[in-house]
């Protein structure tokens, strides 16, 4: 423990080296490098598929346990989706964007787990880090965002998709290529500044004192994670609704 | 904030991993569920209602039943009371004349017998009379005489009377 305390203080007093040292758990095969997020992503993809398939394993037509709040789940955001895009366009875009919700709720919960976060970095003892509190990871989220959003306004519009690059006028063309960009930036950037500030805060705090102090801020990321959560994936189906969405006056 | 292109790369395959994983594992069997529950409540539904629209046509036909039911009742029990009442006027008319009938023959049967009694109590009256005349007159008027002068007698005793 003591220990512990000496290496936290050290650590707060010296966030250089605490950086150099964020992927000391890492391991590789040639140029694929296994990071500790990528391992933990996958252990919480393990986590959600495990609760899902015990879930579900066994249905029952009155609903108990597991299985109602899977269902509750599901019917709540499929409710939610379908005052903004619909009943049917909700059905079809439903798996694709509960799917980010689900992996980033859990990803950004797995940073509260002992042992898990930055704060145990520093002295290389941290089992865990959460996903989304590295822009690679949100970035890529965001890509998926990028490229779901042109895939199925072309499979929903055909070429007339591109149309709206010129509309409402012409000239507007770059900009909206610009926003076509700056939407999937803005969605990475926004998910791990939240995430990655929240653990930073956690580690600076825990390394003046470990017991208690961080505590709050840990509360507060419960909150903060089924936020950013919900943003990631309300942002996500407004782009997929405005990219699918056939206008009267087309 | 670096580049880290095996991360990247395996978020990126992640996410379509889960995805699969859960169509498989959540959306699937959840939505299956659920329509599955939204279509149990509108057969459901559906049939409740079928049963009220069949029940309320059930009530309006037996209350249409029970309806003709109650005029033919009427309808009997009125043609019955006519009935009786024709019968019950019949059979008091009917004893009316009997009556009326058996009144008049014994009436008849009472003259007659007054008749035959007057007659017979005439003749037993005459040879009372002859007898006692005989006693006391004893003999001294032929029998000629004296049944002449009896009937006489019974006549004047008829015509008095």
């Amino acid at each position: 423990m003591k220990k512990v305390l000496f290496s936290n203080i050290a650590y707060a007093s010296d966030a250089s080296t605490a950086i150099a040292t964020f992927n000391s758990v890492d391991f590789g095969f040639g140029p694929l490098i296994i990071s500790t997020e990528l391992v933990t992503m996958w252990a919480v993809m393990l986590v959600i598929t495990v609760i899902c398939y015990l879930g579900t394993k066994n249905m029952q037509r009155e609903p108990k346990g597991l299985q109602n709040v899977l269902e509750m789940g599901v019917e709540m955001l499929l409710n939610f989706l379908s005052g903004l895009m619909g009943k049917k366009r909700a059905r079809m875009y439903l798996p694709f964007l509960m799917t980010f919700f689900i992996l980033i709720l859990v990803s950004n919960y797995s940073g509260l787990l002992p042992m898990a976060g930055h704060a145990w970095v520093e002295h290389g003892t941290a089992i865990y880090k959460p996903p989304t509190s590295n822009v690679n990871v949100t970035g890529a989220l965001a890509f998926i965002v990028f490229l779901a959003v042109i895939y199925y306004g072309v499979k929903a519009k055909g070429a007339s998709y591109f149309k709206h690059f010129v509309e409402p006028l012409p000239f507007l063309l770059p900009i909206n290529i610009l926003e076509q960009f700056t939407r999937p930036l803005s969605l990475a950037l926004r998910l791990y500044g939240n995430v990655y500030g929240e653990e930073m805060v956690v580690a600076a705090l825990a390394g003046l004192l470990p017991f208690l102090l961080p505590l709050p801020i840990q509360v507060l990321g419960v909150l903060f994670g089924a936020v950013q959560a919900f943003v990631f994936t309300l942002l996500a189906a407004m782009y997929l609704e405005e990219a699918t969405a056939i206008h009267e006056h087309h | 904030m670096q580049l880290e292109w095996s991360l990247a790369l395996g978020a990126f395959v992640n996410f379509f991993v889960l995805l699969f994983l859960l169509k498989k594992f959540l959306y699937k069997p959840v939505l299956a569920m659920l329509d599955k529950r939204r279509e149990e409540v509108m057969s459901n539904m559906q049939k409740a209602e079928d049963a009220k629209n069949e029940a309320e046509g059930m009530l309006a036909q037996y209350t249409e039943q029970m309806k003709d039911a109650r005029n033919e009742a009427q309808e009997i029990i009125s043609n019955a009371t006519k009935i009786g009442e024709q019968t019950k006027t019949d059979i008091v008319n009917q004893a009316r004349e009997e009556a009326a009938k058996l009144s008049a023959k014994a009436q008849e049967e009472i003259q007659r017998e007054k008749a035959q009694a007057i007659d017979e109590l005439r003749s037993e009256v005459a040879n009372i009379a002859v007898l006692a005349a005989e006693k006391i007159v004893a003999k001294s008027i032929n029998v000629e005489d004296h049944k002449a002068m009896v009937n006489n007698f019974v006549q004047e005793v008829g015509e008095a009377k």
